[in-house]
């Protein structure tokens, strides 16, 4: 099925800029969270209008956190284009922002399922709780691992478990145990997903292209960034925050005994088992899912069976 | 590692106890079960994802090391400070009327002490703590060191060699079995009241504060025939505030994730901005204590040496929480570490202090 996530007829012509703010946002982006959907609610047999309600909220959410989070971080660019507080100023952006979420709320309303608002509502205030929490980590070198988790479930996996939980929702089907299973693995589809990207800001599978240590010069030590300072000297630590480059940084990991290179090398298997561990918990809670469907219902998990695949070794699966 | 690794049980399948305390078919088969820690708190659901280890799989350091985790050797100088300070005072004194009953009695709280800490540590495992927090410390129970049913019987083990030993104290200063009676009767309240131990709630709080402050000193005061005396009251007053603010300090750094616990304590209860103000205040009026036990039962010397000192030791670590900016940040694991090391500097003064007495007394003094 195919769904119209934006369509500027959806919202006022007469605000100027907006439908043109709008357009540049939603023009590039992959989609992945409304495919994630579609995943769960087509099984389910839900009718295309609600699938296109649920799409769009995830997409109109996700996107309105991104305006802010460019203007909160001060990024130039969002999908190869000048940002929209850069572009139209900050004040629009901010603006656009609460104007995406505002129709999120309107158009849910509308729909008359008040657990799916309760729950959306939820899902908005645990990413603006994380948008919070991770600004108060910036600059600060020696955070850990299990800390980032707990911002990344709120900033990152919270929209990945409403994919999963909200079609659910829709049909009212509020089994806990489903729902829960559901949460957990919602948990580690959004930990995986951003254990994966903030591997790219050290280079490691990134096809993207992505900016190397964008994160790191802007202040910010994300969870690789944790794992490779676990053992490291302060005065390593403080060479690799001044690294200019990723060779630089590389280079600075080494000692006597080891050169960078294999420290470096070494610590991306060991990130790379640590969270092998992880998809393996996924499958087990999938498996667990497994039991807790119908026959007719049994594709979703057909669906999400390769879903750590693509987001966490970026590979497509067979 | 596979998938099948796993097992995902509910509360009321048979083998939820077994997995969860390491015992029955668990135990048998020679594997461990360890619950996964979840990121997602505040679940009423009473269900638990457990990964199975295989005992080879465990890796345990020495035994005494692992057994001195267990019962927190680190932490007894919360019973052996006031120990010292009884014994010294009362000899000091001339009022050292039994020691062998003391003698007794110390032996008596330690194992008491030891049992109480390892089952602070089933508790934590068993009620979710450790499932839902951010790991501190290695808990040998939480690394499957130890089973849960090990160390359930260990802290048996514990209680009873306490109680034994202490029967003496008990023969020799009947008065000793109100002050237990009165604190056993204050721990149960704490054990049957509170949902997730001591450390979390509010009422654990104040029986903690009774209990390793003015509980613990008489208690060993009425151990050696000393009779219960303000002093020595005064003394358990500012040494359970002192003990109260490390558990401050502790709840601080879990502050996030006890709050979407949904655990009321006086730091989720106040929020991160007025739990910082507090805990400065908290640590002064400690030192305002400090100051006024010694005037008025100390020297003038030790009354301004030794306040000098604390302040001097204590304004780094107020500075430190005041700059504290985050729930998640590193600066929490340094704020434990500077707290705990600033804690034992006023052990250190306190010491200090009472050795001085204690060779005065002894014409030790060149």
């Amino acid at each position: 099925m195919t769904t119209k996530i934006y369509s500027p007829h959806d919202f006022p012509a007469y605000l100027p800029k907006l439908n043109l703010l709008y357009d540049d946002l939603f023009s590039g982006g992959k989609g992945f969270r409304s495919k994630l959907v579609q995943m769960v609610a087509d099984p389910l047999k839900i009718d295309s209008k609600t699938q296109n309600l649920l799409c769009q909220t995830v997409e109109f959410i996700h996107n309105a956190s991104l305006l802010h989070d460019d203007l909160v971080d001060r990024s130039q660019l969002r999908r190869g284009k000048p940002a929209a507080w850069s572009k139209y100023t900050p004040e629009y952006a901010v603006l656009a922002g609460d104007y995406l979420l505002a129709r999120v709320m309107v158009n849910l309303s509308s729909y008359g399922n008040i657990k799916l608002v309760q729950f959306t509502s939820e899902m908005i205030s645990d990413l603006l709780e994380g948008e919070w929490l991770q600004d108060s980590v910036v600059g600060d070198f020696f955070v850990t691992v299990e800390q980032l988790d707990r911002i990344h479930n709120l900033k990152t996996a919270s929209l990945f478990k409403w994919c999963l939980r909200a079609p659910f929702i829709a049909i009212e089907n509020y089994d806990s145990e489903t729902h829960r299973i559901l949460t957990e693995m919602g948990t580690l589809l959004g930990q995986l997903f951003q254990r994966s990207d903030d591997l790219l800001d050290y280079n490691i599978r990134n096809d993207e292209g992505k900016t190397v240590l964008g994160d790191l010069k802007s202040g910010y030590l994300n969870s690789f960034g944790a794992f490779l300072s676990q053992k490291l000297e302060r005065s390593q630590i403080d060479q690799m925050i001044k690294s200019q480059n990723l060779s630089e940084l590389v280079a600075g990991l080494g000692s006597s005994s080891q050169p960078g290179q294999v420290y470096f090398d070494k610590k991306v298997a060991e990130f790379d088992e640590l969270n092998s561990g992880l998809i393996d918990l996924y499958q087990h809670l999938l498996n667990e899912l497994s039991k807790k469907l119908s026959a007719d219902q049994q594709a979703i998990v057909t669906a999400m069976k390769p879903l750590t695949e693509i987001l966490y070794w970026r590979r497509k699966p067979n | 590692m596979s998938f099948n690794s796993f097992k995902t049980l509910k509360i009321n399948e048979p083998l939820y106890q077994d997995y969860l305390w390491g015992k029955g078919e668990v135990r048998s088969s020679g594997q461990i079960s360890l619950p996964i820690k979840t990121l997602n708190l505040g679940s009423k659901d009473e269900t638990i994802t457990f990964q199975i280890f295989a005992s080879h799989e465990i890796q345990r350091p020495p035994f005494l090391v692992y057994f001195l985790n267990l019962i927190k050797l680190h932490s007894f100088a919360l019973i052996m400070l006031p120990l010292f300070y009884v014994l010294v005072k009362n000899f000091v004194d001339d009022r050292l009327r039994d020691p062998l009953s003391i003698c007794f009695a110390a032996i008596g709280i330690f194992f008491l002490y030891a049992g109480m800490n390892i089952r602070n540590d089933i508790l934590d495992h068993i009620n979710g703590y450790d499932r839902v927090n951010i790991s501190n410390s290695n808990k040998p129970i939480s690394q499957g060191w130890i089973s849960a049913q090990r160390a359930w019987w260990l802290s048996w083990v514990f209680f009873s060699i306490s109680f034994f030993v202490t029967i003496p104290s008990f023969v020799r200063q009947p008065e000793l079995i109100r002050v237990v009676a009165v604190c056993l009767l204050l721990l149960f309240m704490g054990h049957f009241f509170q949902r997730n131990s001591y450390k979390s709630s509010r009422l654990g709080e104040a029986l903690l504060f009774i209990l390793s402050g003015a509980g613990v000193a008489s208690g060993l005061q009425v151990a050696l025939g000393g009779g219960i005396d303000t002093e020595v009251l005064a003394f358990g007053v500012f040494w359970g505030v002192g003990v109260l603010f490390l558990v401050y300090i502790n709840n601080f750094s879990h502050l996030l994730t006890s709050y979407q616990a949904g655990l009321t304590n006086t730091i989720t209860t106040l929020g991160f901005d007025k739990a910082k103000v507090f805990l400065i205040s908290w640590w002064a009026f400690f030192c305002g204590l400090w100051t006024l036990y010694h005037y008025f039962y100390s020297s003038i010397i030790w009354t301004i040496f030794g306040t000098l000192l604390l302040v001097f030791w204590s304004l780094p670590l107020m500075g430190r929480i005041h700059q504290t900016k985050s729930p998640l940040s590193s600066d929490l694991s340094y704020l434990r570490k500077q707290a705990h090391r600033t804690f034992l500097v006023m052990v250190i003064i306190f010491f200090s202090e009472y050795m001085w007495y204690l060779t005065d007394k002894l014409n030790w003094m060149p």
